[in-house]
């Protein structure tokens, strides 16, 4: 009779997991096998056969210098967009303070490109770096800069794409922050003060590594955010000019949807798949031993 | 000492204004480069509000691509969405924090696991999957293949695990099935955290772009971003209509800013609670 219920209970338990395990399994376990699968062969959507050639994908992009290109392009794309992110994040929540009159307003105004989609406000952006008309040239000759090609020079268009990416996201940075400086102790401060240590001091040495918890999820989280960043570099640059906006992801993508080279794709994703897991992984450790230190 | 920390009040209100403005500026250019005549949004310096602002932009921008469409499509998908997410992340949260199965941790380290993989890795084989089961160009394909969220999950796991195991005990001891406790007890005591599910779902879903464009090819079943996006390459418009585009721009951001003033408070909270499922 125990045992019965026993298995009565498992099988409750199963399906009650089904309608989230079934989708999962189908598009993402399942996924994620057949990619590893790929990345063994060669084969171009359309031909009956997929042709097993090995490593020979893992070969071949360790030699096409668009895959090194790609690399440091998706390096400094996050850098570029994390550490923006989370200082001018970080700066705003420190001027808004703990009770500012008005400052919810500020906050309204500056979370709002958040909730946008990122497609239409690229479209928006593109406007405004236009070349020859664009607002963000005429401010540059208004102050007496020259011109820069924003989209259109490959020295500038990752700057041009980054813009977008930091225009949306600095708000969201703001708020963990916001929530990170409230709970730092007001009389540790104050103590801190006593001390005799000024601003910048306590800033240093009582603020900074209390909120260090949120400025370490903040990394991890955007980070793997801007590995992922496609539409606003889809609807500025496509990759260009000459790839110098091409992030690995858009090089995945373009090799997969637009040059059909399915096994050389697989390689590339499953590259990015070690990366996000060695980040994971990474912020796992360190979020153990942050609880520890608090 | 007062006078000092005036100024310095005065100085951060100066400061902050000019940054918000400077954030907002974008929509306000979008909104007014709409009403330009195409003479006047190519003349220099631009002008910071039109000579005669051409409401009829908005009409021609609205009639000159099926806007209406796309919008339903993305409301309706991302509608779709939500409800499916609601149920199944009740579902697996409820299994995963109140019953008792060997399974349980096996599902729980794969459920970690797929929080770890970006799902832009996978969109090659699952295109490949969705179109073996005749999935592709569907509204079914777009909804299924969005169906489960490990983000959901975690967020009512985390609200769930709040909940007093005495509660489920409680209902059991009256006859309560699983299913009622959890949709007449555990959901109503934690439906702020469906309320988050329900929003940041919705605006991410209406917002997709990558993954429902490479699984869409009619255009009858584009989502606004995918539309928005055609419109803007397509016809010649690309640089030629920069006030129609900007018109079109705008329709497509304003209910989302609409839903965000109306739900702000809810949606801010919101992307704190999400920090938790990290931590």
């Amino acid at each position: 009779m125990l045992k019965r219920t026993g298995w009565l209970n498992e099988l409750k338990a199963v399906l009650f997991t089904l309608p989230a395990m079934i989708p999962i399994t189908v598009f993402w376990l399942a996924p994620l096998a057949y990619v590893f699968y790929l990345s063994f062969v060669e084969w171009d959507f359309m031909s009956p056969d997929k042709l097993f050639v090995g490593l020979d994908n893992y070969v071949y992009l360790l030699q096409n210098p668009a895959f090194y290109q790609s690399l440091k392009v998706t390096l400094l794309f996050c850098l570029g967009s994390v550490l923006p992110i989370m200082a001018g994040g970080l700066g705003l929540a420190l001027l808004l303070g703990r009770s500012l009159k008005g400052s919810a307003l500020y906050r309204t105004l500056v979370f709002a490109p958040w909730v946008t989609p990122t497609v239409a406000v690229s479209i928006v952006w593109s406007w405004i770096l236009e070349p020859k008309v664009g607002l963000g040239n005429t401010i540059l000759g208004a102050i007496g800069l020259p011109a820069i090609g924003w989209l259109q020079d490959p020295k500038w268009a990752l700057v041009g794409v980054l813009l977008v990416g930091i225009w949306k996201s600095v708000g969201w940075a703001m708020i963990f922050y916001i929530v990170a400086l409230r709970s730092v102790p007001t009389d540790m401060l104050e103590a801190a003060g006593l001390d005799g240590a000024g601003a910048i001091q306590k800033f240093m040495h009582v603020t900074l590594p209390l909120i260090s918890p949120t400025t370490f999820f903040l990394f991890v989280v955007q980070t793997i955010d801007a590995l992922q960043a496609y539409d606003s570099i889809n609807v500025l640059t496509q990759g260009g000019p000459s790839g110098s906006t091409r992030t690995l992801l858009y090089l995945y993508y373009q090799s997969a949807f637009e040059s059909f080279q399915v096994g050389e794709a697989s390689s590339i994703s499953i590259v990015m798949i070690v990366i996000c897991v060695l980040l994971s992984v990474l912020s796992f450790t360190v979020s153990r031993k942050m609880v520890h230190y608090n | 000492m007062k006078a000092v920390y005036q100024a310095g009040l005065a100085l951060r209100h100066i400061s902050l204004l000019a940054i918000a403005l400077a954030m907002a500026f974008p929509f306000y250019w979008m909104m007014t480069s709409a009403l330009k005549t195409n003479d006047e949004i190519w003349q220099f310096p631009p002008t910071l509000w039109p000579e005669l602002p051409l409401w009829s932009n908005y009409v021609e921008a609205w009639l000159a691509a099926p806007f209406g469409q796309y919008i339903a499509n993305s409301v309706i998908v991302a509608g779709s969405i939500v409800l499916l997410q609601i149920i199944n992340s009740a579902m697996m949260a409820y299994a995963l924090t109140h019953m008792r199965f060997r399974l349980k941790g096996f599902l729980t380290s794969i459920i970690m696991l797929g929080y770890m993989i970006p799902s832009t890795a996978v969109y090659l084989p699952s295109y490949m999957i969705l179109s073996k089961f005749y999935l592709l160009d569907s509204y079914a394909g777009l909804i299924i293949s969005n169906a489960v969220s490990v983000f959901s999950i975690f967020l009512i796991r985390q609200a769930f695990l709040q909940v007093s195991h005495e509660m489920v005990e409680a209902g059991q001891i009256d006859g309560a099935s699983h299913s009622r406790i959890l949709w007449t007890i555990m959901v109503p005591l934690t439906r702020a955290s469906f309320v988050v599910l329900a929003l940041i779902t919705f605006i991410s879903q209406y917002n997709n772009y990558f993954w429902p464009m490479l699984i869409t090819k009619n255009p009858d079943l584009q989502l606004v971003s995918a539309g928005l996006r055609s419109f803007f390459v397509e016809g010649g418009a690309y640089g030629l209509k920069w006030p129609l585009i900007m018109a079109a721009s705008s329709f497509t951001i304003i209910p989302l800013l609409l839903l965000f003033l109306f739900a702000q408070r809810t949606i801010m909270q919101s992307v704190n609670l999400s920090s938790g499922i990290k931590g």
